[in-house]
Order: C-alpha cells, then sequence, then structure tokens
C-alpha cells in the first residue's frame, strides 16, 4: 500500500494518489504516515530531475499533488504530528539579477525535503538576507543567480554580511548554472551548487553539523 | 588522459587524449583544418591560438613558425601541440578547409535613394594674385555659388589633403556634403559607396552600396570574433568588468573584423575604401556599447539601463573604421537594454509602421528579440533563448557550416538528413537540431514532457542518460556518432520555452489571443534555415497556419542598408525606436506558470498561465 502511493505520486499520476490518500483515511490510516510516503516519493521526484528524466513542469506538477493531497489530510492531522522542519534556510536571487526559476526549483527541493525555506525573491540587497536571518536565526544562506555577473552582486552580499559581524555564524552557499569552485572563492561562499540536489545535500551536511 | 577541446568559431567540441594532437582531434571530429604537409610540423597551415587551458612547449618547428610575441599569444601549430588541460582554441579562417555558412541575404525593400551624403560636382575658380581665397573657403563659397549649399566646414582630415589634391584635379572635384560638412573630397567624376553593417552577437554581416541608386555592390559576412571571449554578450561584458583591458580588445577585434570585411567587398566591387563615405552599423545594445566603447557594466545589471538610446552620428575614424576618413557611421537608436538597433533595423525592414493586423516579428539569435506590431502600437521583449539554437551547449550541436545536419527526417528506423555542402555529417547546427527534436516527438521517442522514452532501437543510456543515435559510430565508419541526449533536449526545451513565453506575454499585455494573429515574421540566419513546421511541432512557435509564418533573412542587415540609403527611413527609425513599449519578461504577470507550459512540446495555446492542446 505505501508502495502504491509512494511510486502513484512519484510517476505523477494525480487521481490515482488522491483515491488511495481517501482510501486510506477511510481504512483509518495516520495521517503522518501518508505524509511521509509523499514525502519520500518527493525524494524520487527529485532524483528523477537530477537524471533529466523530470523536467520543470513535472516538479510543478509533483508540487501540485503534494498541495492537494496535504490539504486532504491536514484535517486528520493533530498537532503534535506537524512536519518537524529540519533546519531554516534563507534563499534569494541577489540584486541586480531577476531570475528565479533555478532558485524556485532549490526552494521547491529544500521545501520536499523538510527544511523551513525563507525565499526573500528576486533581486534581494544585501541587507534583507541580513535582516531575514537575524529575524529567524536561520544558519543557511543561498544565494542565487543565473547570469555571470551576479558573482559581483554575490560578492558584495557576503561582504556586507562578512561586515555585520553575522558571517561567522552562517553557512553560505551560492547556486546558479555558470558557478564553479574559482567563482566560490572569488565571491567568499562556504560552497557552491550548479543544480538543485546540490543545494540538498550541502543544507543536509550543514544542518547535520549542529 | 582525456581532454575537451573546444574549436572556436566554430562552437565544436570533442575530447583529446594527451597522445593526440590537437590537429588529430580536430580531424577525427570531422573539423577541417589546412595541414599541407601532413601534420610534420613543416607548412605552417595549420596555426591554431590556444585561448585557454594549457598545452605541450613549442617544438623547434614552432619556434620557426612564430615569433617569441605569436608564441606568447598562444599561436601553436595544431599538429605539433599536445593538450594538458581542458583547452579552447581559436581557429583562424585562414587555417580552415570548411567554410562558415554565413547569411547576408535578407528580402529587399525597394526605397528611393535620398542618403545623408549627397555628391556635387563642383568646378573651383583657379586661385590668382588677385584671387587669394584659401582653398577650404574657395571650396565652400563655390559650392554656394554653383549649388546653392551652404556648408559650415570641411572635415579635418580632408583638409589636411585639400591643397595638392584639388591642384592635381584641375579645380575640378566632387564633393561630398553631409548636412552642413564637407566630409570627403574626389576627382570628378568619383562612386559614392555606403557602407551597412549587421554587427550580430554570433556573425557580422556587412554590404557595399552604391548610394546614387541604392544597388548592394557586394555582400560579405564573417564569424564575430569577439565569440572567443564569450558567446553571449553577458560574458563579454562580464570580461570587460572583470578586467577592462578587455574592452579595448574587444573593440578592436570587431572593428578589425569590418575593416577586413571592407577590403574584400571593395575587392569584390573593384572599389576603393576611400570612397565610402557614409556607413551605418547596427547591433544589439551591447554590441553597440562595444563598439564604440561605452560603459556596459549597468546593462547586465537589473533594471538594464542602457548608456545611450538615441541614434548617433561618430566620425568613423573615432572607432578606426577605415574609409573615407571625414566619413561619419550612423547608429540607429536602440530600445532597452536586451534590445537594440539590429531590431530597430529589423522592425524598419519589415515596414512595422505599416504593418496591417496583429504581427508578431522576430529575431531567433542566442538572444531573442519579439515584437508585437498592432495598429501604430510596439510591443517588445527580449527573450533569453541561449545558445543552443547556434548549437551551443548541445553535445553534438555547432554552428551553421560544412558538414553540419541541418535537415533531419526519421521514418521507423530510418534516418534521413542533409548536411550544408553536402559534406560528411561532424554535428548538428540550429536547424537540425530543432528537426531532430520535433521528429523524435512526432515518432514517439520524447513524449509531450520531453522525456526521452526508450521504445526505440536507437536509444541508448551513455553516461546516465538516454541518447538518440542519429548517426551511429559504424555509420560514420568510426568517427564518434552523432546523437541527441536528455540534456540537449532539456537545453532546447528551455530555449523554446523562452521564446513562446516572450510570445504569450506580449499577446497576454495586448489583449491578443493567438488566434489573433495575422502574421509572425521571422528574420535572422537561424530562423531563415528553421523548417517552421518543426518550429510549430514542439510548441516553440504557436500553432497556426503554415501561410501565417514569413521567413525575411537577415532583415536586420536590410533595415542598416536602407538608413543608409534613405535619410527618411532615419527618421522612421527614430519613430519606431520611440514608440516601442518594452517589457522586462522575467517581472511580467503570468511569467513563471507561462514558461513551465511554454516547455511542453506539441501543439496548444497557453491562456494566463494554463495550456491547452489543439487538434
Amino acid at each position: 500500500m505505501a508502495e502504491d502511493l509512494v511510486k502513484t505520486i512519484a510517476d505523477l499520476h494525480e487521481e490515482e494518489a488522491l483515491r488511495i490518500v481517501e482510501e486510506r483515511l477511510r481504512a483509518g490510516e495516520d495521517a503522518f504516515k501518508i505524509l511521509e510516503d509523499s514525502r519520500n516519493a518527493m525524494e524520487i521526484v527529485g532524483k528523477r530531475f537530477e537524471n533529466r528524466e523530470y523536467f520543470i513542469p513535472d516538479l510543478v506538477y509533483s508540487g501540485e499533488i503534494l498541495q492537494e493531497i496535504a490539504e486532504i489530510v491536514k484535517p486528520k492531522l493533530t498537532g503534535a504530528n506537524e512536519f518537524e522542519r529540519l533546519d531554516k534556510v534563507i534563499i534569494g536571487t541577489v540584486a541586480g539579477d531577476i531570475h528565479d526559476i533555478g532558485k524556485n526549483i532549490v526552494t521547491f527541493m529544500l521545501d520536499i525535503n523538510g527544511f523551513e525555506v525563507y525565499d526573500l525573491g528576486v533581486d534581494v540587497p544585501a541587507q534583507k538576507f541580513i535582516e531575514k536571518a537575524e529575524e529567524t536565526q536561520a544558519r543557511i544562506i543561498g544565494l542565487s543567480g543565473l547570469l555571470t555577473l551576479a558573482f559581483e552582486s554575490m560578492k558584495e552580499t557576503i561582504e556586507v554580511i562578512r561586515g555585520t559581524g553575522l558571517r561567522d555564524k552562517v553557512k553560505i552557499m551560492i547556486g546558479g548554472g555558470q558557478i564553479n569552485d574559482e567563482v566560490r572563492k572569488y565571491t567568499g561562499a562556504d560552497a557552491f551548487g550548479t543544480d538543485a540536489m546540490s543545494a540538498v545535500l550541502l543544507v543536509k551536511d550543514w544542518a547535520g553539523e549542529k | 588522459m582525456l581532454y575537451k577541446i573546444d574549436f572556436e568559431p566554430l562552437g565544436r567540441r570533442g575530447h583529446c587524449p594527451d597522445d593526440k594532437s590537437l590537429l588529430d582531434c580536430a580531424r577525427q571530429l570531422g573539423i577541417g583544418i589546412l595541414s599541407v604537409c601532413g601534420g610534420q610540423g613543416k607548412c605552417h597551415s595549420c596555426k591554431v591560438q590556444v585561448l585557454t587551458g594549457t598545452v605541450s612547449e613549442p617544438t623547434s618547428s614552432e619556434q620557426d613558425a612564430f615569433s617569441s610575441q605569436e608564441l606568447e599569444d598562444g599561436y601553436r601549430l595544431a599538429c605539433q601541440t599536445y593538450p594538458l588541460s581542458d583547452c579552447k582554441l581559436r581557429v583562424p579562417s585562414e587555417s580552415m578547409t570548411t567554410l562558415q555558412r554565413t547569411q547576408v541575404e535578407g528580402v529587399e525593400v525597394a526605397v528611393r535613394p535620398k542618403p545623408t551624403v549627397h555628391a556635387y560636382h563642383v568646378q573651383l575658380p583657379t586661385p590668382s594674385l588677385s584671387d587669394l581665397r584659401g582653398d577650404a573657403e574657395r571650396m565652400l563659397e563655390t559650392l554656394h555659388h554653383q549649388h546653392q549649399i551652404r556648408c559650415s566646414h570641411i572635415d579635418i582630415d580632408v583638409l589636411r589633403d585639400i591643397s595638392p589634391q584639388l591642384r592635381s584635379w584641375k579645380w575640378q572635384a566632387q564633393a561630398s556634403v553631409r548636412n552642413n560638412e564637407v566630409v570627403a573630397l574626389g576627382p570628378w567624376p568619383s562612386r559614392q559607396l555606403g557602407l551597412a553593417v549587421d554587427l550580430g552577437t554570433t556573425k557580422i554581416a556587412s554590404y557595399l552600396v552604391d548610394l546614387s541608386n541604392g544597388q548592394t555592390l557586394a555582400a560579405k559576412a564573417v564569424m564575430n570574433p569577439q565569440i572567443s571571449y564569450g558567446e553571449d554578450v553577458i560574458n563579454r561584458i562580464y570580461q570587460v568588468v572583470k578586467s577592462p583591458a578587455d574592452g579595448t580588445r574587444l573593440q578592436q577585434l570587431a572593428v578589425e573584423a569590418v575593416n577586413r570585411l571592407i577590403v574584400e567587398l571593395c575587392e569584390t566591387a573593384d572599389a576603393e575604401a576611400e570612397k565610402i563615405v557614409e556607413a551605418v552599423i547596427v547591433g544589439n545594445t551591447a554590441m553597440h556599447h562595444l563598439l564604440l566603447r561605452l560603459p556596459v557594466n549597468q546593462l547586465a545589471y537589473s533594471p538594464f539601463v542602457l548608456a545611450v538610446r538615441d541614434a548617433m552620428n561618430i566620425k568613423s575614424r573615432d572607432i578606426g573604421l577605415h574609409i573615407a576618413p571625414g566619413a561619419y557611421v550612423h547608429l540607429l537608436p536602440n530600445i532597452a537594454g536586451f534590445v537594440g538597433a539590429d531590431h530597430v533595423a529589423m522592425l524598419l525592414a519589415i515596414e512595422a509602421t505599416q504593418a496591417k493586423g496583429v504581427v508578431i516579428a522576430l529575431d531567433i539569435g542566442t538572444n531573442t528579440e519579439v515584437s508585437l506590431l498592432d495598429d501604430d502600437k510596439i510591443t517588445s521583449v527580449s527573450c533569453a533563448s541561449g545558445p543552443a539554437f547556434e548549437g551551443g551547449h548541445i553535445k553534438d550541436g555547432m554552428r551553421a557550416a560544412s558538414g553540419a545536419i541541418e535537415r533531419l527526417r526519421v521514418t521507423d528506423n530510418l534516418i534521413q538528413y542533409q548536411t550544408i555542402d553536402g559534406m560528411p555529417p561532424i554535428g548538428l547546427c540550429g536547424s537540425g537540431v530543432l528537426d531532430a527534436m520535433a521528429q523524435l516527438y512526432l515518432v514517439g521517442v520524447l513524449d509531450k514532457g520531453g522525456r526521452m522514452t526508450q521504445n526505440h532501437p536507437r536509444v541508448r543510456v551513455r553516461k546516465k542518460q538516454r541518447e538518440f543515435i542519429l548517426v551511429s559510430e559504424k555509420e560514420q565508419e568510426g568517427r564518434p556518432a552523432i546523437t541527441i541526449t536528455q540534456q540537449d533536449i532539456r537545453e532546447l526545451q528551455l530555449a523554446k520555452g523562452a521564446i513562446r513565453t516572450g510570445i504569450q506575454v506580449l499577446l497576454e499585455t495586448t489583449g491578443h489571443s493567438e488566434e489573433e494573429i495575422d502574421q509572425v515574421v521571422i528574420a535572422g540566419a537561424f530562423g531563415t534555415y528553421i523548417d517552421v513546421a518543426s518550429a510549430v511541432t514542439i510548441g516553440m512557435l504557436p500553432s497556426l497556419p503554415l501561410t501565417r509564418f514569413r521567413q525575411v533573412g537577415n532583415a536586420a542587415g536590410m533595415g542598416a542598408k536602407l538608413a543608409l540609403i534613405s535619410r527618411s527611413k532615419r527618421t522612421e527609425a527614430q519613430a519606431i525606436a520611440s514608440r516601442v513599449h518594452y517589457i522586462e519578461l522575467a517581472t511580467a504577470a503570468n511569467f513563471n506558470p507561462s514558461f513551465v507550459q511554454a516547455s511542453y512540446l506539441g501543439r496548444y495555446r497557453i491562456t494566463h498561465g494554463k495550456r491547452k492542446e489543439i487538434d
């Protein structure tokens, strides 16, 4: 049964997935268990995306399915059973860059992997990252940028963060299709990634260091 | 050890073991580098320039072939050089056996020539002790006297030669007058020539025009040598931001290329470069700014503001162009940071101001500019379609040159293709890539989401991803197979999705539906060679009857030519530029949902971010 739901969601069969969820709830199953299956399915979706088997629309679709399942099971959840969020991550596209498709995918992937994500949007000035970090006490910041020019902006953002004394308290990762280790060194970030899965792995790694 | 070698400006990439020379590597990939001596280091014909990466030390025959400066600049003989890391090479055109196909033709628009520069026959009175006027004043006053033309001055470079010239011409001269300035003098009668240039990111097209009748005497194009500094404008701007000295180098590269074109054009037309009395150059905003050495930094950061928008007139010598020394270069106006004078020129060439109904006009390239024309309104967007259609970021992609697969059909197990110049296939150019995607979708190898299924004998798995074999190793007689990978398809989906989203955003902003589009005008080299049906099949262009599509060739070049021969067309260009309403695509309503839907293959309509399949 669990297998079925995981596979059905991972294969993006919306109606079938919703039917199984309803059935299991009727059979009196724990709503939390259903959510856990959904999360496992999303991990498979993430892996397929990394293998290029799935593409952006598939991710969006899987997100919609997850949303629908969440709405069905939410009334049955007791407060204690809420998802325990793993760690807080602040993410945004740096100042001067307005591309957000890559960043949105990272946000999505972190979210389905159980992290509490604060997405600040695009063209985000350094100050906003700092304010949010102070407000939420998040320990991880992700800076996104598509254009090569965003490297300059990432460097500036990290310098501003350093200036506030916050630098030692947070881990900073940068992401974008054109980024490599040279860029990481140039900007002064702790780590980099060129795809969404590497962001998830980095955050898991850092969160585990606690 | 295997290294990745990138051959520019061809854009072909491949892997080379460290015990194979760069020449062998090129041969294996089917790239024609000249080698008269067969790789013994004797003939020095296989010159390449190493742009990045490390290679073996120069051999003694290379020490003979190059000066120490050339060696320092990275010049090497491909047959003598072995890679020691991933490398990027420039293959100079003289070292190439395969010539790049560059498209210069466009649909001509008839216009009555009325150029900015006008020629007058001047018969000057001979100076004498009773007529001691200076040669310049003599010229200006005679112009007024004989032609009622009041000029205020003569260009300084013209003045530097005026005295001996007027005397050698026996006081019989032809004056080229632009507004109130004499920009050139010649013996009477002389040809009055003009130069139109479309300075593209990938390609530079040039036209030598007879200003008296508007006829094109010669047309030539080359690859833009700036490619070595980055395939797209963003990377070139980044180079300049990182190292300002490269800004000068980029400008020089463009000017040197245009100067070489001028020499070739003049040879073809049996003309002299000094007879070129006016030039018009169009390019996208970044190319425009780089050419003039204007600041480019701010172009690449939101909100993407240009340094100069309006049309400009500068002296040719200010950018080092080798035409008549006093001649002007006219630069058509830009529209916005990512929509430049080349798009204005294109709109001029397709007579945008007189368009009837709803017209979509697009110039497909690394950056795709799209305009929607509706009555007297023009709305434009710029889509970052990326280099996929130039063959970039595609495993076996290449630019349109000899041996590139440009058309492809798949029926059952049979693959039929046509290569440029009928040469053995070495890769896929943009139109071939587009065909491959459409064909694989039609035969069911790709589902509508773009996923490659395993239901075809030609699908195999390499490096953990599926790929479709277009030409197998066996069919290639030992050379690497030509395939299209799942990753390639994803790249293309991003590229074509960006274009479709651009069209979609324009329609929604102006309140039109796809069915209301009366005409889709496709300009640019890639746009000329594509099979429109394939573009519709993959959902890159809206599904409309094929009769509504019109491929117009290099319209930007044609627009530059119009602005060269007609003063009123220049005024019209300025009017177009100021009329355009520019939309920043990434911030448009419904951009993200539309983009997601536009990455699907097949025929469909998109309304407010929702996709509905048709047929």
